[in-house]
């Protein structure tokens, strides 16, 4: 009886663990990242059993006041809870995402960068555990597209897996297409809207009086004749039949955008950023980032967004990585970033720190990219053009570095007899002559004879 | 066979007209029958929330009509001397707990029939749109918790051979709780690098040897029905023979036990 | 022909509080004939519904042997000769007396609806037995009880304080029914504190004090012995002086002579000498030794001895 007891109890754990326990795993098992969450006992009770879903529901009804309230910190750990108890709660999912990759913002509105990683691996979570709808494929495609806005083979990959999803919206696909234009996937663009005109077609043809189907297949249409012009305006035809050095295409020769600046540090944590950019047309941005020199995963031009998939909702308090845009004006810009009044925010602990300038023509609108052509071919910048930290595309990028004393005006940068803390690339030229800050003009990048230095 | 058949028939008579047990019943079915009103809650589907009450409802109610039931069993038969009219009789004692076993697993099975009958029925009135998959659903979550009851049934029944009732009931529902958590917990335990071996390894032997509720905890995929999952069936298979494995090897356990034990 | 009972040196040990261990039943010596009434008596707590759960095989002895009918009390097929009526035992209270009936006898693997039929209307309970158990009073209870424990013809029953709890007439019912059970065949352990009805209906008796046999025997031969009262008026003094004898005790009261003495002892002689000495005998009362008188007796003596005993120590 003993033997066949202690047979019975052995077979039983292994039975349990190999057949049973994978499938359970891989099928039914919550994630279990509510213990360190931390749910109320009596939460934690009822979730045990089939009330998992029903305490989401009502956990989320509760944070539409704080989302009222503006009180977004309380909101974090109810994501992560109502993620935890019904995974399939896509909108918290989704709106998690959101809430996190673009609500925390400092007071001049510079969206808290150190917490993308976050809502990226809460979109994949969202992903791996909604499987069969398009929806948080769609959603983490968009925050590489569009909040990320450098790395499109990301935003492309996550399209693409929502474009397998049958349940994905007919007008939601186009992105597909735009994302593949910005990741330098010009043919695979093509190719996406042939198919998807096809697609358009089809629907239009079965019923010709649904004028959802014609809007779609027109918009499509529309969408594919812009893209054909563009291909042909940017040389791609012409490379391809090396007519490139017959007829002077937009993009040949590249244009020099002449890259200066000069960072000066007005009041403790004020920074202010003037320098040129040759480009007149509105439109250029340029991505400034001021970070702790040591700034975990720090890559240039940004960071390493895709950090995993641990969702940590309280980022690092003690690290510092401000990013920005500057917006050229009549060749020039002149911005000035306030960090004084979010000490959490930009904490300045450490000593050393890193401002890095970055352009990346992918992020280009269209009448820019006309001229640059989508990887940067029809630019360069005599000084800082980087053809290495984005592989297949020319960048432009410069790094210079600062100190903490600099940036809070201490030591020999006091403010009180101490000298103005000011880094600049060596062809820095002061404006010049004034009158010229309310001309906006915006020819065509070709009328315009390459620039000379000034 | 036909002696615990004898002893199984007059347990569910008896356990079906405890009042107690009625009285949780009762509750559970109410809740049930307010289940619609709640789905007021709902920040999405309202089927979601409908059938995530509805759930929570049955399992708790079950539980605690399982523990309650099995826990009483055997030490009420000791207090009112019945025990001797039935072992004094050619009954052996592993037939005594055998038949209890199957009687209170009876019982059970017909309360957690009612509520599951009572889920179907709402389910249908207020989601007349829902499809058949749903319904049959509601059902396969029922199956999975009935076999999830029985194991806590066992559990219990085999703690009250030499446990007082009132220890037993926590000793049961904590077991109940870590056994649903289990797979959670320990696998947090297991994979994490920074446990150390030793710890690991126990977490590992005591993770085998309890019962693992939560192997039969399928409501999750059945309330967002979206999910498709390969190999359905043979799951229930396997997790079912786990389960009656668990069961036999309780029972057992309690046989061995009951068997010396001075009544 | 087996006894129906013999144990040898039976003992039930529990251990307690402070280490030591304390004798239930300590070096039982039972006997007990088949075909008779058996009365085990005891005051509370001396041991007799411990021995009974030994010889019902339901606790284990600590040493010692028992049999029944000539097998080990461990062998489960002696179940099926003996029954047993345990102390205001509790039915299944859903139950009706006929279900109650059919459960215990499925459990024989007994299917005969007949046989309780007859049972029921040999308790008298025809009548009610689609009544369920707890709208029946104690006396219908225990008459359901005895009816269950009838189902499989036993050759012998366990009685446990039968007729505790029940009115007069109730209490009558059943010992009529114990009376039954010799008149077939059945060997009847009664263990009780009702010496009445022991004295009336049984023919041998064990008195146990905790939990060591005092006496056993014939009932006859416990309360031999009784004793004979004569009183007389008028009698001289030299006169009383002889009768003085062995275990004999005179008094006087009023002027009379009071001579309790044993009835064994030559009443006639005393008898003769009073009258020789012109005495009046106003009267002769034999005086029969009672149950009740045995009982307590052993009792205060065994307890003498044990306080005896601590006191030396």
């Amino acid at each position: 009886m003993w033997a066949a007891l202690a047979v019975l109890f052995v077979g039983q754990a292994v039975w349990d663990r190999v057949l049973v326990e994978p499938t359970y795993v891989k099928n039914y098992m919550p994630a279990n990242k509510a213990f360190s969450a931390g749910l109320s006992p009596e939460q934690f009770l009822f979730a045990l059993s089939g009330f998992r879903e029903m305490i989401a529901g009502i956990l989320w009804v509760k944070a539409d006041s704080f989302f009222e309230t503006g009180n977004y910190d309380a909101i974090l750990p109810v994501i992560r809870l109502v993620t935890w108890l019904d995974p399939h709660q896509i909108d918290v999912y989704a709106t998690g995402m959101w809430h996190i990759g673009y609500n925390f913002t400092d007071e001049q509105s510079r969206s808290d960068r150190r917490y993308i990683p976050s809502a990226i691996a809460l979109g994949k979570e969202g992903a791996e555990n909604n499987p069969t709808t398009y929806e948080m494929f769609f959603e983490t495609g968009w925050i590489w597209y569009h909040k990320v806005d450098d790395n499109y083979s990301q935003a492309v990959n996550w399209f693409k897996k929502a474009n397998e999803r049958e349940d994905m919206i007919p007008a939601r696909r186009n992105l597909l297409s735009t994302a593949l234009q910005r990741d330098g996937k010009i043919e695979e663009a093509l190719e996406n809207y042939y198919k998807l005109l096809d697609a358009a077609e089809a629907r239009f043809k079965a019923d010709s009086s649904d004028y959802q189907a014609r809007s779609g297949r027109d918009t499509i249409e529309g969408n594919l004749d812009t893209m054909l012009v563009r291909m042909s305006q940017r040389g791609y035809w012409g490379s391809k039949s090396n007519w490139m050095n017959t007829i002077p295409y937009d993009t040949q020769p590249p244009f020099d955008v002449g890259f200066s600046v000069k960072v000066t540090v007005p009041e403790p944590r004020v920074i202010r950023f003037e320098g040129t950019w040759g480009v007149r047309p509105v439109g250029t941005r340029i991505r400034v980032i001021l970070r702790d020199k040591d700034y975990p995963m720090a890559e240039p031009g940004g960071m390493k967004w895709d950090q995993g998939t641990a969702v940590n909702l309280d980022p690092p308090k003690d690290v510092t990585f401000m990013q920005d845009q500057l917006y050229v004006k009549n060749l020039r810009f002149d911005k000035t970033c306030n960090l004084a009044k979010d000490p959490t925010m930009y904490p300045f602990k450490k000593d050393d720190y890193e401002v890095e300038f970055y352009y990346n023509p992918r992020s280009s609108p269209p009448h820019i990219q006309d001229k640059f052509s989508w990887n940067g071919e029809g630019m360069t910048d005599k000084n800082f053009l980087n053809t290495e930290i984005r592989p297949g595309t020319r960048v432009m990028f410069h790094k210079i570095g600062l100190t903490r004393d600099m940036l809070l005006r201490r030591g020999q940068y006091s403010m009180s007899g101490g000298s103005l803390p000011t880094v600049m690339t060596t062809d820095y030229i002061d404006a010049g002559a004034k009158g010229t800050e309310d001309l906006i003009d915006i020819p065509s990048l070709r009328s315009q004879a390459p620039p000379t230095a000034k | 066979m036909r002696v615990i058949f004898s002893i199984a028939a007059t347990t569910i008579g008896e356990a079906i007209r405890r009042r107690v047990l009625l009285v949780i019943l009762l509750v559970g079915t109410l809740l049930l029958a307010i289940a619609p009103g709640l789905q007021v809650l709902s920040a999405r589907q309202e089927r979601t929330v409908l059938k995530s009450f509805m759930f929570g409802t049955m399992q708790l109610t079950s539980a605690a009509i399982a523990i309650i039931l099995t826990v009483y069993l055997i030490p009420n038969e000791i207090d009112r001397r019945t025990i001797y009219t039935i072992l004094c009789k050619p009954v052996r004692r592993w037939q005594f707990l055998v038949g209890k076993y199957v009687g209170a697993i009876g019982a059970l099975g017909m309360m957690m029939a009612l509520m599951t009958f009572i889920s179907v029925i709402l389910f249908y009135v207020m989601q007349r749109d829902a499809p058949v998959s749903e319904l049959a659903g509601i059902g396969q979550v029922a199956v999975m918790y009935y076999v999830q009851m029985c194991i806590l049934a066992a559990v219990s029944i085999t703690l009250s051979t030499f446990v007082a009732p009132l220890v037993n009931f926590f000793l049961s529902g904590g077991l109940y709780l870590v056994g649903t958590l289990f797979t959670s917990v320990f696998e947090t335990f297991e994979q994490n690098s920074k446990t150390p071996g030793l710890v690991k390894t126990i977490a590992h032997l005591v993770g085998s040897l309890l019962p693992n509720f939560s192997r039969f905890n399928i409501q999750n995929s059945a309330i967002n029905s979206v999910q498709t999952i390969g190999s359905e069936t043979r799951y229930y298979v396997e997790s079912g023979v786990y389960g009656v494995m668990y069961i036999i090897a309780t029972i057992i356990v309690g046989m061995l036990i009951f068997e010396k034990r001075e009544v | 022909m087996p006894a129906a009972i013999e144990t040898n040196k039976l003992t039930k040990s529990y251990k307690t509080k402070n280490r030591g261990t304390t004798n239930v039943v300590n070096n039982l010596d039972l006997h007990v004939e088949e075909g008779e009434i058996f009365g085990f008596l005891g005051p509370n707590g001396a041991g007799k519904t411990t021995t009974i759960k030994m010889l019902l095989n339901v606790i284990t002895p600590t040493s010692g042997e028992a049999q029944i009918l000539g097998k080990d009390v461990d062998d489960i097929e002696v179940h099926r000769l003996l029954s047993y009526l345990p102390e205001k035992p509790y039915y299944y209270e859903h139950m009706t007396g006929m279900e109650i009936l059919k459960f215990y006898a499925s459990l024989f693997g007994i299917n005969d609806n007949e046989k309780c039929m007859r049972l029921l209307e040999k308790v008298n309970l025809a009548g009610d037995m689609n009544k369920t158990i707890n709208q029946y009073s104690k006396g219908m209870q225990q008459r359901i009880g005895l009816a269950q424990s009838l189902l499989n013809d036993p050759k012998l029953l366990f009685l446990d304080e039968p007729t505790g709890g029940l009115d007069p007439i109730a209490h009558i019912e059943i010992r009529d029914l114990i009376l039954q059970f010799r008149d077939e065949g059945k060997t009847v352990f009664i263990s009780s504190h009702e010496l009445s009805d022991v004295e009336r209906i049984c023919d041998r008796v064990a008195i146990i004090n905790k939990g060591t046999i005092e006496k056993q025997g014939k009932l006859e031969d416990l309360l031999a012995g009784g004793r004979v009262e004569i009183t007389a008026d008028g009698v001289p003094q030299n006169v009383s002086d002889s009768i003085k004898l062995t275990d004999t005790i005179v008094s006087f009261k009023d002027g009379r002579i009071i001579v309790d003495m044993p009835d064994s002892a030559d009443t006639n002689s005393v008898i003769d000498s009073i009258r020789t000495g012109k005495g009046t005998i106003s009267s002769i009362i034999p005086r029969r030794k009672r149950l009740e008188d045995l009982f307590i007796e052993t009792v205060r003596d065994a307890n003498q001895v044990i306080k005896d005993k601590e006191d030396a120590k």
